[in-house]
C-alpha cells in the first residue's frame, strides 16, 4: 500500500480539490493519499468529493488553520 | 448543526492520529478583537449620531463571522455543478435566496399594506435595471470570481482568514470598479442601459400572490435541478 | 449507496481525537468543550449559514431599508482613493445619473452601510477564524496566483459595474426582492462561472 504526500498549503480554492482529484487517479486501488490543506473551504470540499465518489477518508487538524486529510483509494 | 454517525466510525483508522502542534490558543487574540468591535460601534454610533450605524457594524460582523464558520462559498455554488458535480453550495444558496423572499416580501407586503401603494413596496426591494448589460457584467463577474478564488463576499471573507492572495484582489477589485464607474458613459450606450430600468416582478404581474408563486416556484426548479445533478454526479464518480 | 446527504458526512468532520493529553491547561479546556466547539470550532453546515445569512440579509433590510451589497461601496472607496491623489470623482457621470447620494453634501463613508458591513465582514472572519484557533496567514506561493488576484478583481470590480452588483447586491439580495434583474444576474454568473472553470483549469492550476 503506497502512500503519497501531496502538498497544498497556500493553495485558493479549488485547486486543493482538482489536485487530489488528479493525484488519487495516478494511484493504485488501496494507495493512501495525504493532501496538506490550509484553505478552510477544502477542509470541507475535499472530504464531501471523498465521501461521493466512494473513497475512505480521514482528517485531522494538524495545526492552526491546518489540515491534513487521508484519502484511501476505494476503486 | 447536529453531527451524525458515520460509517468512518466503525471502521479501522487509516493512518496512526497526527497529534495538533502543540500553540497558543489564539482564543484571546479573538476576545481583544472582540473589545476592539465593541469600541468601534461606540465611536460609530457618536461620530453618526445615530445606533442605527453601530446595528449596520455588528450585522457585517456578523455576516462575516457566519461566512467563514459555515465555510460558505458563493463561487463555488456556480462553479462546483460544473467543475465537481457537487450542488450542495448550490442548493444551500438556493435555501438562503427563499427564506430572503418570506422575509424581504413581508416587509414589502406590509409597506403596500400600509398605503395601497405597490411604488412603496418597491422602494424596499432591491431594484436595480436590468438588460444586457446585467448579462454582460453577471458572466465576467462570475468568470472572474472563479479565477480569482473568490466573489465579492469570499474575498472579504478570506481576507479576514489571512489569505493574501485576497488581499491582492482587493486593490485591483477597487480599481475595476472604478474603471467600470468612469467607463458608465461607453457601455451605457453599448447596452442602452435605462437607470430607471428596474423591473419589479410584483409590479409587472400586477400583484404579490402570483409573483410569490413564480418565484417560489422558479426556486423549487432550481433546487430539485441542483438535486438531480448532484445526485447524477455522484452516481457516475462511483 | 444512499447518503442523508451528501455534506452530511463531510460536515461531520472532527479531529481525531488526539491522545488526551492530561494536563490542567486552560488551553485544553476551552478547546475541548463540546459546545464551544460546535459553536466555534467545527464547520457549520451550508444550510445553517445560508439561513442565518439571509436573516442577517432581512434584519438588514427591515432596520435600515436597504438590503445588503458589496461592490457599490468599493466603488466609493475606489472614487475616495482618486480623490486622495487629486482627482475629482464627482465629475463623473457614473454617481450623477447612477448613484447621486455619492454627490449629496453629507455624504460620508463612514456612514455608507455598504462600507461598514464590508469591513465588517472581513473582522468577522478574523474574529470567526481566531475563536477557532484556526488563523493563519496564507502567503502567495506563485506567478500563477498574482496574475488570478489581478486578472480576476480587474474583472469583477468591471462586471459588478455594469451589472449593477456582484453575487450578494444582485443575487442575495436583488432575487429575493423580486427584482428581475436578480434572475437575469443568476443566469449569467453561472455561465459566467462555467466559463471561468475552463480557463482555470487550463491556465491557473
Amino acid at each position: 500500500m503506497a502512500e503519497k504526500t501531496l502538498d497544498c498549503l497556500g493553495e485558493a480554492c479549488p485547486v486543493p480539490l482538482i489536485r487530489t482529484q488528479r493525484a488519487l487517479s495516478e494511484l493504485a486501488v488501496g494507495d493512501l493519499l495525504i493532501v496538506q490543506i490550509d484553505h478552510s473551504c477544502a477542509m470541507k470540499n475535499i472530504p464531501e468529493w471523498a465521501n461521493k465518489t466512494g473513497h475512505n477518508f480521514e482528517i485531522q487538524e494538524v495545526d492552526d488553520g491546518q489540515w491534513e486529510i487521508a484519502i484511501e483509494r476505494g476503486h | 448543526m447536529t453531527t451524525l454517525a458515520t460509517p468512518q466510525s466503525i471502521r479501522r483508522p487509516l493512518r496512526a492520529p497526527a497529534v495538533r502542534k502543540e500553540r497558543a490558543s489564539q482564543l484571546p487574540w479573538a476576545l481583544v478583537l472582540l473589545a476592539l468591535v465593541v469600541a468601534a460601534g461606540f465611536y460609530l454610533v457618536r461620530a453618526g449620531g445615530s445606533p442605527k450605524f453601530a446595528f449596520i457594524w455588528a450585522i457585517g460582523i456578523a455576516l462575516g463571522l457566519t461566512l467563514q464558520r459555515a465555510r460558505f462559498c458563493f463561487t463555488a455554488s456556480m462553479r462546483d455543478p460544473v467543475l465537481t458535480g457537487s450542488t450542495s453550495l448550490t442548493k444551500a444558496v438556493v435555501v438562503g435566496l427563499a427564506v430572503g423572499t418570506v422575509g424581504f416580501s413581508a416587509i414589502q407586503l406590509a409597506a403596500y399594506l400600509k398605503t395601497g401603494q405597490l411604488a412603496d413596496a418597491m422602494k424596499l426591494a432591491g431594484l436595480e435595471p436590468v438588460g444586457m448589460h446585467t448579462v454582460v457584467g453577471g458572466f465576467l463577474f462570475g468568470l472572474g470570481a472563479v479565477i480569482a478564488g473568490g466573489c465579492a463576499s469570499g474575498t472579504l471573507m478570506r481576507m479576514g482568514e489571512g489569505f493574501l492572495q485576497q488581499w491582492l484582489v482587493i486593490p485591483f477589485f477597487i480599481l475595476g470598479s472604478a474603471i467600470g464607474a468612469v467607463t458608465w458613459p461607453i457601455w451605457k450606450a453599448a447596452f442602452h442601459v435605462q437607470p430607471k430600468g428596474g423591473v419589479y416582478v410584483p409590479m409587472a404581474l400586477g400583484g404579490f400572490a402570483p409573483a410569490l408563486v413564480l418565484q417560489f416556484g422558479l426556486l423549487l426548479a432550481v433546487y430539485l435541478l441542483a438535486d438531480w445533478w448532484g445526485r447524477r454526479s455522484a452516481r457516475r464518480a462511483r | 449507496m444512499p447518503l442523508a446527504s451528501e455534506e452530511a458526512v463531510a460536515h461531520d468532520v472532527r479531529p481525531i481525537a488526539a491522545p488526551d493529553i492530561a494536563n490542567d491547561n486552560d488551553r485544553a479546556r476551552w478547546r475541548d468543550h463540546e459546545t464551544y466547539k460546535a459553536l466555534f470550532v467545527n464547520p457549520w453546515t451550508y444550510m445553517t449559514g445560508a439561513v442565518v445569512l439571509a436573516l442577517l440579509n432581512i434584519a438588514l433590510v427591515a432596520a435600515t431599508g436597504k438590503g445588503w451589497g458589496v461592490t457599490t461601496s468599493l466603488a466609493y472607496w475606489g472614487a475616495w482613493i482618486w480623490q486622495a491623489v487629486g482627482g475629482d470623482p464627482h465629475q463623473w457621470a457614473y454617481f450623477a445619473e447612477v448613484k447621486p447620494a455619492f454627490n449629496a453634501p453629507g455624504f460620508n463613508l463612514l456612514k455608507d452601510a455598504g462600507s461598514l458591513t464590508n469591513l465588517g465582514m472581513v473582522v468577522g472572519a478574523l474574529l470567526a477564524a481566531l475563536a477557532a484557533s484556526q488563523f493563519r496567514v496564507k502567503r502567495i506561493k506563485s506567478r500563477r496566483q498574482v496574475a488570478a488576484a489581478v486578472l480576476g478583481g480587474l474583472v469583477m470590480g468591471l462586471g459588478a459595474r455594469m451589472a449593477f452588483g456582484c453575487n450578494i447586491g444582485d443575487l442575495f439580495t436583488g432575487l429575493p426582492s423580486m427584482s428581475l434583474h436578480g434572475w437575469v444576474f443568476m443566469v449569467s454568473i453561472f455561465l459566467g462561472a462555467a466559463a471561468g472553470s475552463k480557463l482555470l483549469v487550463k491556465y491557473f492550476i
